[in-house]
């Protein structure tokens, strides 16, 4: 039998639409010979997939396993009837309205998000129908969705920075004593309501420290919560991690805080129904300590004797 | 009509040219059985052209300037050392290690970044600077790894390590290997394998693997997280900063490609024109270079990529200031340094805009946050307290050696191009100033930041606030922890200062006042740094002619120079202080008379104080004589010292040479008036002292027949002393090498001789003179011929100066010329030097048959050979049988040349490297043809002007004329001129057919 490949090209380079556009592309067959065909068919899915694994919280112990996923989109198109595809490369334009006003019942697109526990995706797949002796010839790209505009607030995202400071008091874990003793003091402000195409900023001054410091990172960690029956699943994962400071800073000198959020892994804040995305960041100040040898590769989430931290939430959101 | 003896010397001189001219007057009635007569001589006398022999003994006047070079070497070394002093002066670490010279050909990227009108300098300012950061820090060669370095450990090669573990490394927290123990590489092993990391992240590009690319990058970056190799971080540096300059180039083109505008090659774009999927590819790099976990690669990546903000936002200068700011996270002085570096270093590459921060065109002020950050880390630095470590300041000390450069890049980048009315503004940002007012009245600096501030200002605004300035110095205060330290810094600002204001020395009360400080505050130092800083105020203070400080400056040196051994720092900073003061004052005796000058002289030792000598040797000799007793007793003792150095080293190297050439100048110079007998004293010493320099000896030969020339001229009193000056010469001609030297002294001294009336002592110098030329003999043929002009014009010389001997019945009385046929016929010289040897002597025997001699000796007592013998008939005989037999060796000679003609034609093709052949196989045949009919008129002429032409003589004539007739064209006008002569001359009876043409 000859050889046919079928591909699904976007018209867009970085495959982002809006769910009130339409996703435009084209189907490129590349055939060998020349064969006939019973229909090439589109097929669009959105879905929240959503998971619960044995959570490092420990808050559920039995539960284990695929929660049924929430149907965002789930259509088919016909793009061409049945005929006949001409032996080298054929392509075929589509174009298809994302969201059908006719339904309205549809859930919202949420817009694409890859988590541990939860994951919005968005799949186009193409399909040439080649009868019962020939398998059909198929592809599938995932696009990514994006909020419509209309659906955003109006109002631009005020970039909100809060004041924190980091002292031995502050902290709630247990810390070592001399550092406890020695005392140190960082302060500083950052945003906690960020535009998600913006970079997540806010400054930081090391006032004080007895003991060296040996880096200060900010943990971008996202929060994803599923309905799990009566009970709320949560867990907390890191996303990145992004060092500002290398070593014994200088006192008194601000540093700023820069972190690029990366793509895909975040999206704006969601709380729906059944499942919701949150977002917090964390500022992590590593003291010197023989001990931390001892302990190499630690869950950055836990805190240690060495470290101390503060954790903020963070609102991430789509400006207009 | 007589030519004064002294003239003689210069046939000597007149070389080359085939007429030694000889009066001759009209012959007495010849013997009838004569073969030959001589020819009357004709009533003109002719001359060439004359030069002065300014050496030559019996010159009448003074000798004047020999053309001695200048010590134009000697200055041009002390320039170089003072300006390597001015770019350097503690700076470079003397180390003995090897610098390290990384061959960084292939590390060149082509910078595709930019096409702007300064990228050409700034690239090749940028490629001298690595260059110079490679080589500054002398490296070891083994180069011990911290676990961050793995990346430069090739798999398997100092650690097993799988793919796995490999992999794990890269997520592994840094932590977690410091406790393996160090790896340890050889230097040049980490270079090619950066060199090797390169070549796989263009691979990987070009295979369009961006991301692997990436990932190299990211792990060459990460490299410069390891400052542990401290004198190794610069070169690590270069070679990492061409990587990430190549990957940032490779990212710009990618993406100027896919923006549309980069049809028409236009780099004046707005981030509006660009497309949005290049804007889309360049935000995505953006994202990938953000998400780096550690702080130090991101900000080297996203550095490497800045110009591309340029695709995305109009004005770039955000990002700039964000990446100084993020700088401020590296806590490593070290790193965080060079960080900075490279911000300035791609900062250029990001067009001159506007930000209103300064009235000007380029952004600066990102430049300005930098120096503010890097003065805190310095005070950090400096005031960080003593740990147990001993060598804890040393190793300070190093560090910021090794932060320098970085520094200086970034000032050269900020006061370039800033103008003057901005710069008010840059220094009171950096807090050096008050006020635009107060431009220097700020209370604190850092004295490395001050120092290189210093070296950019222009020179006006440092001599407009120089009292200012000094206060910033006094005031430095980053290292009160370390006194050493401060005080080192301290040294070097004010002597930096004390440089920058020579460049312009003004006359202002301002120059008063701050050497008035200067001065205080020096007197606490201690010599090397005493030197340091006065070295650099001393033009200022010759210029404005301070001598109450300069009378202190040198008494204080003395006081500190004295009981101790002085360094060599010191040294070379006595050497500065002294040769500058030499060349200010024109007068070496000013220079002598200085308080201290002599002291300070007499501490120095070693090479410093040759070269100190040795302009003081130049000086003394550069305007004349030198009369005075004392001076010429000090010079003799500096070139005695200037002796012993090189004989010490005994190599023949120029700088010896240059020293044998003030020496043998200064003796040249001296002049004891009339104390001759001092003066012969002081050659006599001079012998004894400078045995080792031939060129002295010479000198010493000529001064000696000088002073002989001028003592006798004074009259008979002197004649013993007369007779020790040519006791002295002969017995110091034998020791110099070289015959033609020699042969030329010998002579020079036998004139003197004459001079004198010792007649006796000017034969034997003229037989000495003759066994010189007959030494020739063992020398190569080929050398003959390259001094054939010298031979000929000193047996010429000899020939003249023979008119004046008397001759001696003992050992005959054409001894000389005799000798000097029998000379001819031993030695191997070209045809065409006998020939005119030959002339010479005919020349010469038709003199000595005149009458009365064109000129004679000086001296009363020496008796003219024409008193002597003529009309003595043997003495006539004589004459006659010698030219015979001349005559007949000539034709001889002549007539040879066509047998050896055709046999050179004959050879040509064979390879016979006889020297006689090489003398003349560089001739082609016509060449050679021509040269033999020449020859031929040469001889004509000579036989045609010396005797008449009688039945004898003419045969010879014709046949010569054939020969040249055979060898040169008809029209030739040498041999028209010739003919016309020969027929002149001919008797009336014999007028020959034969002849005329």
């Amino acid at each position: 039998m000859s050889t046919a490949r079928v591909e699904l090209k976007l018209s867009r380079p970085n495959r982002i639409y809006r769910p009130s556009e339409t996703l435009q592309g084209r189907i490129v067959v590349k055939a060998a010979s020349s064969f006939s065909h019973y229909g090439i068919r589109i097929g669009l899915t959105g879905s929240v997939n959503l998971q619960v694994r044995g959570g490092s919280a420990g808050v559920i112990e039995s539960f284990y396993g695929v929660v049924k996923p929430i149907h965002i989109l789930n259509n088919i198109i016909e793009i061409k009837p049945s005929g006949k595809i001409v032996s080298g490369t054929t392509e075929i334009p589509f174009s298809i309205l994302l969201r059908n006003p006719k339904e309205d019942n549809l859930e919202r697109f949420y817009e694409t998000f890859h988590g541990t526990n939860i994951s919005i995706q968005y799949l186009a797949t193409v399909d040439i129908m080649r009868g019962y002796l020939h398998k059909s010839l198929s592809a599938t790209v995932e696009f990514i969705v994006e909020s419509d505009k209309a659906d955003l607030l109006d109002e631009p995202i005020s970039p909100e920075m809060v004041i924190f400071y980091i002292t031995q008091d502050t902290q709630r874990h247990p810390i070592l004593p001399e550092l406890k003793s020695g005392g140190f003091r960082i302060t500083g402000r950052i945003a906690t309501v960020c535009s998600i195409l913006e970079p997540l900023s806010g400054e930081l001054t090391v006032e004080a420290s007895a003991i060296p410091i040996y880096s200060i990172d900010i943990h971008l960690l996202r929060v994803e919560s599923v309905l799990l029956g009566e009970k709320i699943v949560t867990e907390t994962s890191l996303i990145q991690t992004t060092q500002i400071a290398d070593g014994d800073v200088c006192r008194n000198m601000t540093l700023p805080i820069y972190v690029v959020l990366p793509r895909l892994l975040t999206c704006p804040t969601v709380f729906a129904g059944p499942f919701s995305i949150e977002f917090k960041v964390a500022i992590v100040i590593n003291f010197q300590s023989e001990l931390s040898r001892l302990y190499p590769k630690s869950d950055p989430k836990t805190p240690r004797l060495w470290t101390a931290m503060e954790t903020l939430p963070l609102d991430l959101a789509r400006p207009r | 009509m007589v030519p004064h003896m002294a003239d003689l010397s210069e046939f000597s001189h007149a070389v080359g040219q085939s007429k030694v001219v000889v009066g001759k007057l009209k012959e007495k009635e010849q013997d009838s059985e004569m073969v030959m007569e001589f020819k009357p001589a004709e009533q003109q006398f002719h001359a060439l052209p004359r030069s002065r022999a300014d050496l030559h003994p019996l010159h009448s006047h003074s000798p004047p300037s020999l053309s001695l070079p200048r010590l134009r070497q000697v200055d041009d070394d002390a320039e170089n050392r003072n300006n390597e002093e001015f770019y350097d002066p503690l700076r470079v670490p003397d180390s003995n290690a090897s610098p390290a010279i990384v061959d960084d050909q292939d590390f060149e990227s082509s910078s595709s970044g930019g096409n702007y009108d300064s990228v050409q300098a700034q690239t090749k300012e940028w490629t001298s600077f690595k260059r110079f950061l490679m080589q500054r820090f002398p490296v070891s060669k083994m180069i011990s790894l911290s676990s961050m370095s793995s990346t430069i450990v090739r798999g398997g090669k100092a650690l097993e390590k799988t793919s796995t573990s490999m992999h794990l490394e890269e997520l592994e927290d840094p932590q977690k290997s410091s406790e393996e123990t160090a790896k340890v590489i050889t230097r040049q092993e980490y270079v090619s394998r950066l060199h090797e990391l390169k070549d796989e992240i263009n691979r990987a590009w070009n295979a369009e693997d961006r991301v692997t690319s990436l990932k190299l990058s990211i792990k060459v970056a990460r490299l410069l997280m390891d400052t542990s190799v401290l004198n190794f971080y610069p070169t690590l540096f270069v070679l990492a900063a061409d990587v990430l300059d190549m990957l940032g180039d490779m990212v710009w083109e990618r993406i100027r490609l896919k923006a549309e505008f980069a049809e028409d090659g236009t780099e004046n774009f707005g981030a509006s024109d660009v497309c949005t999927d290049a804007k889309e590819t360049c935000y995505n790099w953006f994202c990938k270079v953000g998400s780096i976990q550690e702080l130090l690669p991101r900000i080297y990546l996203e550095l490497a990529i800045l110009p591309c903000w340029r695709f995305l936002i109009e004005q770039p200068s955000e990002p700039l200031h964000r990446l100084v700011m993020m700088t401020r996270g590296l806590a490593d002085p070290l790193a965080s340094s060079y960080c900075r570096l490279y911000i300035a270093h791609r900062a250029q590459k990001l067009p001159s805009y506007d930000t209103g921060y300064f009235d000007q065109t380029k952004d600066i002020g990102y430049l300005i946050t930098c120096v503010n950050d890097m003065k805190l880390v310095f005070t950090r630095i400096s005031s960080s307290k003593e740990t147990g470590n001993g060598c804890f300041a040393d190793s300070k000390r190093s560090l910021i050696s090794l932060m320098e450069p970085a520094i200086e890049f970034i000032m050269k980048c900020l006061f370039k191009d800033v103008s003057l009315h901005s710069v008010g503004k840059v220094l009171v940002e950096l807090g050096l100033g008050r006020s635009q007012e107060e431009l220097f009245g700020g209370s604190s600096s850092v004295s490395v930041i001050l120092y290189h501030i210093l070296k950019e200002l222009s020179t006006d605004l440092v001599s407009c606030h120089a009292v200012g300035i000094l206060h910033l110095i006094k005031c430095s205060n980053d290292s009160s922890y370390d006194q050493i330290f401060l005080f080192v810094e301290q040294c070097l600002n004010y002597r930096l200062l004390g440089l920058r204001l020579s460049e312009q020395i003004s006359q202002t009360d301002a120059v008063d006042a701050v050497l008035n400080d200067v001065i205080q505050v020096v007197s606490q130092y201690g010599l090397d740094e005493y030197l340091k800083v006065l070295d650099a105020y001393l033009d200022i203070i010759l210029q404005n002619q301070m001598d109450g400080h300069l009378k202190a400056i040198l008494g204080r040196i003395s006081e500190l120079a004295c009981d101790k051994v002085i360094a060599d720092d010191e040294l070379a900073g006595l050497q500065s202080i002294l040769v500058k003061l030499l060349s200010h004052f024109k007068d070496l005796e000013v220079v002598f008379s200085l308080n201290h000058f002599l002291e300070i002289l007499d501490l120095m030792h070693g090479s410093s104080r040759s070269i100190v000598n040795m302009h003081i040797l130049d000086m003394a000799t550069r305007n004349g004589h030198v009369r005075d007793p004392t001076t010429i007793q000090l010079l003799f003792e500096i070139s005695q010292a200037l002796h012993d150095d090189f004989d010490l080293a005994h190599i023949k190297s120029d700088d010896n040479q240059q020293q044998a050439r003030l020496i043998s100048r200064f003796v040249l110079m001296v002049d004891h008036g009339d104390e001759y007998e001092r003066h012969l004293a002081f050659l006599v010493e001079c012998r004894g002292a400078f045995g080792s320099i031939t060129e002295l000896k010479e000198i010493l030969v000529h001064s000696s027949n000088c002073l002989a020339a001028k003592a006798t001229k004074d009259g008979k009193k002197h004649l013993g002393f007369v007779k020790s000056c040519i006791a002295f010469s002969e017995v110091t001609i034998p020791s110099i090498s070289g015959h033609i030297k020699q042969l030329h002294l010998y002579l020079e001294t036998a004139e003197v001789a004459l001079l004198g009336g010792l007649v006796s002592h000017a034969d034997g110098l003229i037989d000495s003179a003759i066994n010189c030329l007959q030494s020739f003999d063992g020398m190569g043929g080929s050398r003959a011929a390259v001094d054939s002009d010298g031979i000929l014009s000193s047996i010429r010389k000899l020939c003249s100066l023979s008119v004046m001997v008397p001759g001696d019945p003992e050992v005959g009385i054409l001894h000389i010329p005799k000798s000097i046929l029998s000379l001819i016929n031993s030695q191997p010289w070209s045809p065409r030097l006998k020939t005119r040897i030959f002339c010479a002597i005919f020349s010469l025997s038709a003199t000595l048959s005149q009458e009365r001699l064109p000129y004679r000796a000086v001296h009363p007592e020496v008796p003219g050979n024409d008193l002597l013998f003529f009309g003595d008939s043997s003495y006539v005989h004589e004459l006659l049988s010698l030219t015979e037999s001349v005559l007949q060796n000539l034709v001889d000679v002549i007539e040879l040349e066509p047998s050896r003609v055709k046999y050179f034609q004959k050879i040509t093709n064979v390879n016979i490297e006889t020297s006689f052949f090489l003398s003349i196989a560089d001739l082609c045949y016509a060449g050679l043809k021509a040269a033999r009919g020449t020859m031929s008129l040469e001889a004509c002429n000579c036989i045609a002007s010396s005797f008449k032409i009688n039945e004898h003589v003419l045969p010879v004539c014709s046949k010569l004329i054939e020969t040249a007739k055979s060898c040169l064209s008809a029209n030739d006008r040498y041999l028209i001129s010739t003919i016309s002569i020969l027929d002149k001359n001919l008797p009336p009876a014999a007028v020959s057919p034969s002849i005329a043409i």
